[in-house]
């Protein structure tokens, strides 16, 4: 039992590695951004969401990435792919940000340990990493490494709390960026809950973020 | 049967003066434990929880699990079977003997309590707190003793019980089709052959379990069958010369069929699992005098747990799965009584063998012996104190050796009042499975774990193969596993506030150093994790139990218990306190973890209580109430930091009400019935082993029909 619900999961983690030119088709009617102060929340933002099995019983989605500028607070469509209107690309558990082998910007990205608000300036000695797709990240991806950890045995992945993604947009300016959920509107399913609703209600991410505008470094 | 009941709540002289005596008879009890020596109860420095035949069979138990759940201060957990929980710490803490030699047969470090009958056992005797001074590895958190029947008594007992439970409908019907019901047939007599006495216990148990349960992951009660024979050989070949031999053979075997629905996809699967185990102890004792007694004793052990689990889809495939585990042991011990002063001592050496297909192959054959000596030194100082010191010397082949001293102190300024405390190091030395596992779940992205001295050669190997992508920290902090050692400190104040009310208080804390965990030591190229056993963790357990014991009138007993326990992994802990753990509000937000959010290691409930209420006549005349509570517990760290807290997954807290009543219908025949969770608690997730409410009658034959035998 076990044994399959690790090849489930592994495969959740493995798909959608690659970029995808075509345009996606975003559900509208659950996908929801709201600002309050210099807080963005985006809800349910689906991220290469499961669209069936393959021939092996695997849930798998379409391999395609949504892209999500900071800066304008808009999803941007797949067809801007290869601009720098993006700053964070999102798919399954793997987040890209705009630079070298993701894409033509000055992205970069850091995880940084502690609560949200107390993150208030980027310290100017922080390194920025990028991404070497599809070797690393710059947010790495694997259970608890960056900002979630899977559990094999309950098939359920969780936000670590106190993990702020600091992030470079694609334009050089700067945000940071907290992961809230995982899962559609926003509550993880229960431990005891069948497989199919875990499966078929993640990869719609929930974040909050506040982007600076005037290029600094403070919040 | 309700109707019984009620007619002995109402016939009882409940409001009879209560009874006044001069002596405490608990006092007279015989314990071994202890000392490993018998000893009466009131003269031991170390405090003993009795449970006697009488306690087993009025409260109906079938299994060790039964009657262990309803003591004081020990917690049932679920997980490769049903563990033992004592003073906080794990099932593997805990050793479990039979006449003073361990059982064996772990998984994971639980030794199944569901495995083991009650057959030929004549009672059970608990000690709280290390005892590896007398007892070695694995007596950490304490030791459970299983002691046989030694008595010359011929007599014969059969019995036969019938229950019946039903999930969906609550009550049980008999041979209804949803029901699930369980016959236990036991058979136990004895005669004398010449200067020979002979004893032989039989057991059989069919238990159903819940054979279908959706988005299972097989945490069910499984249909068991057990069949348990006990022979005891025992009498003079010699002057001044006892000869015993037991003899007790186990075999189980569990069914199971269960379903996975995985995104519509049902896979079903078929689990057969046979346990088996003999155990072989001849003793010899010689009492040349009434102060000197030498007794040589062997022992030999095998468990073979053999399971196989095929499953129909995607293909038809079976997973087998064989443990093999030797044990042989012999060991020599002299007690010397003199004045005020008496002397243990002992030596002996054991031999451990296993076989399993999770290590790296079935035939390579795993071996550890170990040659220890202890000795226990207990003088009399005065009248009211006692000291016992005593210490016991461990030499492994496979690791390092061990010490562990125990130092016992009882002060008793008269004879209602005592205070016991005793300061004691305890060990487990690393099993088979910490040292040898080679298990690769090979499918894709799979994972492997493997035993501390295995890892760094095949994982050094790999490396060199190129199959490594990343060597983590913990990887250059593998090294031989060392034993994991705790040292506990007890204290108890026994107090008889009149004749008949006892009460007893007591305080404990464990200190625990280089607990063995698993730890990820290095990432293969193709992303799946290796795994290996490290001594990294600290932790402690503290609490206090406390007890009231009250003779109401000389048929009427109330029994209360608690315990309160405490427990942390001393790293995590610190982690909270310097701020380093995050917790999310309501709001989804993050913000520093408050300390008191902390809830120290997982499955372990704060509160625990029990309330016993007893009416009896004589031993087969009673009415037996058991009111067992047990606050909640984490089940899970399900809210992504790295420690448990209170917004994790939780297991309800619940109450569980056990009833039973006995009839004596002729001096020969005695009905009993009973109904076990009474209220039908049931938490299929979280307490598979909970059976839902059973209603049960047992009819039992004895001969002769002497009303103590039983109780002797």
């Amino acid at each position: 039992m076990r044994i399959f619900l690790l090849i489930t999961a592994t495969a959740l983690l493995c798909f959608g590695c690659t970029k995808e030119k075509k345009p996606v088709v975003i559900d509208s009617r659950n996908f929801d951004i709201q600002s309050s102060g210099n807080i963005t929340t985006v809800r349910n933002l689906p991220a290469d969401t499961i669209i069936g099995v393959n021939s092996i019983g695997q849930p798998v989605g379409s391999g395609r990435y949504s892209f999500f500028s900071l800066e304008n607070g808009q999803w941007v469509p797949n067809t801007d792919s290869a601009t720098n209107r993006w700053d964070l690309a999102f798919a399954g558990t793997t987040i890209r940000v705009n630079n070298q082998t993701s894409g033509p910007g000055l992205g970069g990205a850091f995880v940084q340990v502690g609560t949200f608000e107390s993150l208030v300036t980027i310290s100017t000695d922080s390194v920025f990493r990028i991404d070497n797709h599809p070797v690393s990240y710059a947010i790495p991806r694997g259970s608890g490494r960056a900002w979630y950890t899977y559990d094999g045995p309950t098939n359920l992945l969780t936000i670590i709390p106190g993990r702020v993604l600091v992030i470079r947009t694609a334009t050089g300016k700067f945000a940071k960026v907290e992961i809230l959920n995982y899962y559609r509107g926003g509550v993880t399913p229960s431990a005891t809950a069948p497989d199919s609703i875990k499966i078929k209600d993640q990869r719609f991410l929930h974040f909050r973020y506040t982007f600076q505008a005037n290029g600094s470094r403070q919040f | 049967m309700r109707f019984y009941f009620l007619l002995y709540m109402v016939g009882a002289p409940f409001f009879s003066l209560l009874a006044q005596r001069d002596t405490l008879p608990f006092l007279d009890e015989v314990v071994i434990t202890a000392t490993r020596q018998e000893r009466r109860l009131g003269n031991v420095a170390i405090p003993v929880q009795l449970i006697q035949r009488k306690q087993i069979q009025q409260a109906g138990s079938m299994r060790l699990r039964d009657i262990l759940q309803e003591q004081s201060g020990l917690q049932l957990m679920s997980g490769f079977g049903t563990g033992l929980q004592m003073q906080g710490l794990n099932p593997e803490h805990t050793l479990i003997l039979l006449d003073g030699q361990p059982l064996i047969g772990r998984t994971s470090g639980v030794l199944d309590l569901s495995r083991i009958s009650l057959s030929g056992i004549k009672r059970i005797e608990i000690i709280k707190g290390p005892s590896s001074s007398l007892y070695g590895s694995e007596a950490m958190a304490g030791v459970i003793n299983l002691i046989t029947d030694n008595g010359v008594k011929p007599q014969a007992e059969a019995s036969l019980r019938y229950g019946v439970a039903d999930t969906k409908r609550g009550w049980g019907v008999p041979f209804s089709s949803q029901n699930l019901e369980h016959t236990e047939a036991d058979v136990h007599f004895s005669f004398k052959l010449k200067k020979w006495t002979v004893k032989q216990s039989a057991n059989y148990l069919y238990a159903d379990g819940i054979s279908y349960r959706p988005f299972s992951q097989d945490r069910i009660p499984r249909p068991i069958s057990r069949f348990t024979s006990q022979s005891v050989l025992q009498g003079p070949i010699g002057k001044k010369v006892d000869m015993r031999v037991l003899t007790r053979a186990n075999q189980d075997q569990f069914r199971q069929q269960f379903a996975v629905q995985n995104n519509g996809v049902t896979t079903a699967s078929f689990g057969r699992e046979l346990n088996s185990e003999l155990v072989f102890q001849p003793t010899i004792t010689y009492r040349p005098s009434a102060s000197l007694v030498v007794s040589t004793k062997a022992y030999i052990t095998h468990y073979v747990g053999d399971q196989q689990l095929r499953f129909l889809a995607p293909t038809d495939s079976t997973y087998k799965d064989r443990f093999e585990q030797r044990m042989y042991r012999i060991e020599n011990q002299v007690d010397i009584k003199k004045g005020t002063t008496t002397l243990v001592a002992g030596v002996g050496i054991q031999l451990e063998q296993a076989n399993s297909t999770r290590y790296d192959a079935f035939t390579s054959k795993k071996e550890n012996s170990v040659r220890y000596a202890f000795a226990q030194w207990e003088v009399k100082l005065g009248e009211k104190w006692i000291s016992v010191v005593g210490a016991r010397f461990d030499h492994h082949t496979l690791f390092s050796a061990a010490l562990t001293p125990k130092w016992a102190l009882r002060y008793q300024p008269n004879n209602r009042l005592s205070f016991k405390g005793s300061i004691g190091q305890g060990f487990k030395a690393p099993d088979f499975r910490q040292l040898f596992l080679n298990f690769t779940n090979s499918a894709a992205g799979g994972y492997s774990v493997f035993g501390a001295n295995q890892a760094i050669d095949v994982i050094t190997n790999l490396n060199r193969l190129g199959q490594i992508a990343e060597l983590k920290s913990d990887f250059s902090k593998l090294s031989q596993l060392r034993p994991e050692f705790s040292t506990g400190y007890n204290f108890e104040i026994n107090y008889s506030i009149t004749t008949s009310i006892r009460a007893q208080a007591s305080f404990f804390r464990n200190d625990i150093n280089s607990l063995i965990d698993v730890r990820q030591v290095a990432t293969r190229i193709d992303g799946s994790q290796l795994f290996s056993y490290l001594n990294v963790n600290r932790a402690f357990t503290q609490g206090g139990e406390l007890g009231v014991q009250w003779q109401l009138h000389k048929s009427w007993n109330v029994n209360f218990g608690y315990q309160y326990l405490q427990t942390a992994d001393k790293d995590e802990r610190s982690r909270v306190f310097q701020q380093k753990e995050y917790i999310r509000d309501l709001s989804g937000s993050t913000r520093v973890m408050n300390s008191t959010e902390y809830v120290g290691l997982p499955n372990r409930s704060k509160h625990q209580a029990q309330l016993k209420l007893t009416y009896e006549s004589s031993a087969d005349r009673f009415v037996h109430l058991r009111l067992l509570y047990r606050s909640r517990w984490t089940i899970a760290n399900s809210n992504g930091n790295t420690v448990h807290d209170s917004q994790d997954e939780f297991a309800q807290g619940f109450v569980q009400v056990n009833l039973s009543a006995g009839l004596p219908i002729t001096s020969y025949l005695v009905f009993q019935a009973g109904i076990d969770n009474l209220l039908n608690y049931q938490d299929l997730f979280y307490q598979p082993n909970l059976q839902p409410r059973t209603v049960f009658i047992l009819a039992r034959v004895k001969i002769p029909s002497k009303k103590t035998s039983i109780n002797q």
